[in-house]
């Protein structure tokens, strides 16, 4: 009866689950227990690096971060304390006097300022006019001989360049200059 | 100290007005960790130092267009790894060592630091680690330094995990070999 049961086809599909694993699985497995071990004995015989930071380095750290992303600003700001700017009627009514005076002086000197920009104004235009009247060959004789008039390099300037050229190639004027 | 939630940090950074307070719990939670991982990969203080600031920085100012189907922790990493592979290969290039090769000034770096006290075993397992490729040495740290989960490198660095698996079974027989072959057992 027993023998029966066994060899009986539904009892077959019990013993296969089902169950696969990826291809070359069993061939890999060695591989990948001897690197555990091997890393595990790493880690016991190495625990650390053995790498550090100066003292206090991370608080500096995130100090520079801050102060370079969000200005520094951090929860703390939410504490800030406000302090009252009005707190006694003194104080308020000698910042409207302030007030009034600087304004006051501001509308003086604008009035004023006005009255030079005006009288500025009617200048340039004369001159202009005087420009356009003048012949226009009196003007280029005039810049011509202003032109002669301008003072020739000396000698001594012109041996110096002279000196300069000879002596010095143009990689070392362009590098040393 | 219970820790914050990302998605509090994330829900408080996208309101004006606690947009710094948001920043401040996100520095508090992730700035020890993300020095850790920029120092273990350029070794040397002052570089990570500058390096750190310019993570959060991009963090700032990035936090806002960040989309919550990624995990904000491995957003981050991500930006630090970027930032930290990119100093590397520049510092490649002024020496003119070949990107794919491991800088020697890392070693240098490392004996001349005054951040190291680590013992001759510490030292040891540091030049085994620099003899690693520099993907494989950011693998190991990850793996064994921070404890990360292969899906969660797999999501910073955007390599398939069957892939890392392999590169980190490379690389703990690479610095096992390298540990063996010197003087010091362990």
């Amino acid at each position: 009866m027993e023998e029966n049961l066994e060899h009986s086809e539904w009892m077959k599909g019990i013993k296969e689950t089902g169950f696969t694993t990826p291809s070359n699985y069993f061939e890999e497995l060695n591989d990948s227990i001897r690197v555990k071990m091997a890393a595990e004995r790493l880690r016991a015989a190495v625990p650390r690096d053995g790498h550090t930071v100066p003292p206090n380095y991370f608080e500096q750290l995130q100090s520079n971060i801050l102060a370079r992303t969000t200005g520094g600003a951090t929860t703390s700001k939410q504490q800030t304390k406000i302090a009252r700017l009005w707190r006694s009627n003194v104080l308020k009514y000698a910042s409207a006097a302030c007030f009034v005076i600087i304004a006051g002086m501001g509308v003086y000197f604008n009035t004023n300022e006005q009255r030079t920009i005006q009288n500025n104004s009617y200048t340039d235009a004369a001159t202009e006019q005087m420009l356009f009247d003048i012949d226009e060959e009196m003007i280029i004789e005039h810049i011509e001989a202003n032109y002669k008039d301008q003072q020739k390099p000396t000698a001594k300037e012109t041996a110096l360049e002279n000196y300069i050229l000879n002596n010095y190639s143009q990689n070392d004027l362009t590098t040393n200059l | 100290m219970k820790q914050v939630e990302d998605s509090e940090i994330l829900e408080k950074f996208s309101n004006i007005k606690t947009r710094d307070e948001a920043f401040n719990l996100l520095l508090n939670k992730y700035q020890q960790k993300i020095y850790w991982h920029i120092r273990r990969l350029v070794i040397d203080h002052d570089d990570t130092d500058d390096l750190v600031q310019d993570v959060f920085i991009k963090v700032w100012k990035n936090l806002e267009n960040f989309r919550s189907d990624s995990q904000l922790y491995t957003w981050i990493y991500r930006i630090a790894t970027n930032e930290s592979i990119t100093f590397l290969n520049k510092q490649k290039q002024r020496n003119n060592t070949p990107l794919d090769e491991v800088s020697g000034e890392l070693e240098e770096t490392l004996v001349a630091s005054s951040y190291f006290d680590g013992d001759k075993i510490q030292m040891k397992l540091q030049r085994a680690l620099l003899t690693l490729p520099e993907k494989q040495r950011l693998i190991f740290n990850m793996k064994y330094f921070d404890d990360l989960k292969y899906e969660e490198i797999a999501a910073i660095t955007g390599t398939s995990v069957g892939a890392l698996k392999a590169s980190f079974h490379i690389a703990v027989k690479k610095v096992e070999t390298f540990m063996l072959n010197e003087d010091i057992t362990f």
